[in-house]
């Protein structure tokens, strides 16, 4: 088992909780308005924007929220207005994401970038700051507020977003701000978790919660808790494996995901 | 006083030349109660996803409760109850009944206002009014067809509107719950002065108490009449054997 300084440690493991939290909530929302492929092309819009950010010298953190924004912004209007398959359009930004990130990593100098960039790929405690974890407590708060505030539009476009519209709830923007919260919630667990699987973390515990509720206030409460413990529980697999910490929150919020299928009360018969 | 006017209006759905509906010239007082039927395809739900404003007409003019349709589409979407056709529910949905009726109010409450005590008593009697108010902390997708579709009617009469758009909402209810929510839209009607617009494709459904009725066809209005004055032989004449698809 890896030991670390008590520092490094307590880092980590607010570090993991915050990510847990944050992409577990806005899973919530994305699970249910059948956004995890345009979720998914966004986290590789992160990684990219990550590397980019390293190939111009400047924090990967910028690069990846700049990236993810950008995206955000363009698929949003492109999936509403698009008349081709929203999917093919995510397909073709997917595979521009991906193949800008492999240049942009191919094109940074030295040996200690490279070391870098594999980080955000994969994933490392070692790389989250006090301004990463900064970063994620304020976004912690924002979207506490966000659901607080706006539950009830929440709601009503979760049901059904013509509906909320004929309303009279401008769907528009809370669609456009869910689409926002994702990329900036990828962009800032991109260092610990990696960019190829930090889309696990937004779905697994969302869709695990999903398996248990009827009633939406619950999920809500419990889908942040269940990735926080899979983030919890992932770290101290990574520690006590050497895997790459990413990888090993993915698995443990998979198993979760696959135990909650198995025991699931709403699929239950009689 | 009108509280819909239509003029000349044309709607052309995005990516399409040909409008669904076109030259509509259409105008409904308030308390009236109109029904629109015809042919699946006629233009009934978009004649109704204009009035609301989902779908942007794109010739002509449109007024609703005096105002421009484009310009206060949040503004008279408050006002106005609207029941969508039937759509597919997934059964493990995370949504319970109450809530889904407490969303109709969530327009009319408006941003940065958190439903109260008054807004769940309208919720509770809207969903007794139906019958459904047993199914308070019941998942929606548990529901069968027809009691889905009196939730979606709770739903839209907790929003206190003052405009009903129904469309098709007796789809799925057998006899005795249809004679029950006519009823119940009768009433409101008489006794509320709530002005309702319904759609359908069946002329069986159109209410007793209709004060009005509307044939489309293929995208026009075909024929507008006091309820009175049709003939029901004459409609099977004009929309059926017209379309020749029913």
């Amino acid at each position: 088992m890896i030991e670390l300084p008590f520092k490094l440690l307590i880092t980590s493991i607010i570090g993991a909780s915050l990510a847990g939290f944050v992409c577990s909530t806005i899973g919530v929302f994305v699970v249910q308005m059948n956004l995890s492929s345009i979720g998914y092309c966004m986290s590789h819009a992160a990684f990219a924007g990550a590397a980019f950010g390293l190939l111009i010298g400047i924090d990967p953190l910028l690069g990846a929220i700049a990236f993810s924004i950008f995206t955000a912004f363009l698929l949003g209007p492109i999936s509403e207005k698009a008349k081709l398959n929203v999917n093919v359009i995510i397909g073709v930004m997917f595979s521009i994401m991906i193949a800008l990130a492999f240049i942009f990593l191919n094109l940074i100098p030295g040996q200690a970038a490279t070391g870098v960039a594999l980080r955000i790929l994969w994933g490392s405690i070692f790389s989250v700051t006090h301004n990463d974890l900064l970063f994620l407590v304020f976004l912690s708060a924002v979207i506490i507020i966000f659901i607080t505030v706006f539950y009830k539009e929440i709601l009503s476009i979760l049901f059904n977003r013509k509906l909320a519209e004929a309303s009279g709830i401008n769907t528009r923007i809370f669609y456009f701000i869910i689409l926002f919260l994702t990329g900036i919630g990828v962009s800032l667990s991109l260092k610990l978790v990696g960019g190829l699987l930090v889309f696990a973390l937004i779905v697994n515990p969302a869709s695990s919660v999903y398996q248990f509720f009827y009633d939406f206030k619950k999920i809500i409460v419990f889908a942040p808790v269940i990735g926080v413990l899979s983030c919890l529980l992932g770290f101290w697999f990574s520690l006590l494996t050497d895997f790459p910490i990413g990888s090993s929150i993915v698995i443990v919020s998979a198993l979760v995901f696959a135990f909650s299928i198995i025991v699931s009360p709403k699929r239950r018969r009689g | 006083m009108n509280i819909i006017e239509l003029k000349n209006v044309d709607t052309i759905y995005e990516g399409e030349k040909i409008p669904a509906i076109y030259n509509i010239n259409f105008s409904v007082k308030r308390g009236e109660f109109v029904t629109v039927i015809g042919p699946n395809g006629a233009g009934k739900t978009t004649l109704l996803e204009t009035i609301n404003g989902i779908l942007p007409y794109t010739s002509g003019e449109g007024y609703v409760f005096n105002r421009e349709i484009k310009r206060n589409r949040e503004y008279i979407r408050k006002k106005i109850g609207y029941v969508i056709q039937n759509f597919e529910i997934d059964p493990l949905a995370p949504f319970l009944c109450r809530d889904i009726v407490m969303t109709g109010r969530a327009g009319k409450l408006g941003l940065f206002r958190f439903p109260g005590e008054t807004d769940w008593q309208i919720v509770r009697s809207m969903m007794d009014l139906l019958g459904v108010k047993e199914f308070e902390r019941r998942p929606v997708g548990k529901l069968s067809g027809g009691e889905f579709q009196k939730i979606l009617l709770a739903r839209a009469l907790a929003q206190e509107p003052e405009l009903l758009l129904l469309d098709e909402p007796f789809s799925n209810l057998d006899i005795y719950s249809r004679r029950n929510v006519e009823d119940i839209l009768s009433e409101l009607n008489e006794e509320n002065n709530v002005t309702i617009v319904m759609v359908s494709h069946d002329l069986n459904m159109i209410p007793v108490n209709c004060s009005r009725i509307l044939v489309m066809d293929k995208g026009r209005i075909i024929l507008d009449a006091k309820s009175d004055n049709v003939d029901v032989s004459d409609l099977i004449e004009i929309v059926f054997s017209k379309s020749g698809n029913q």
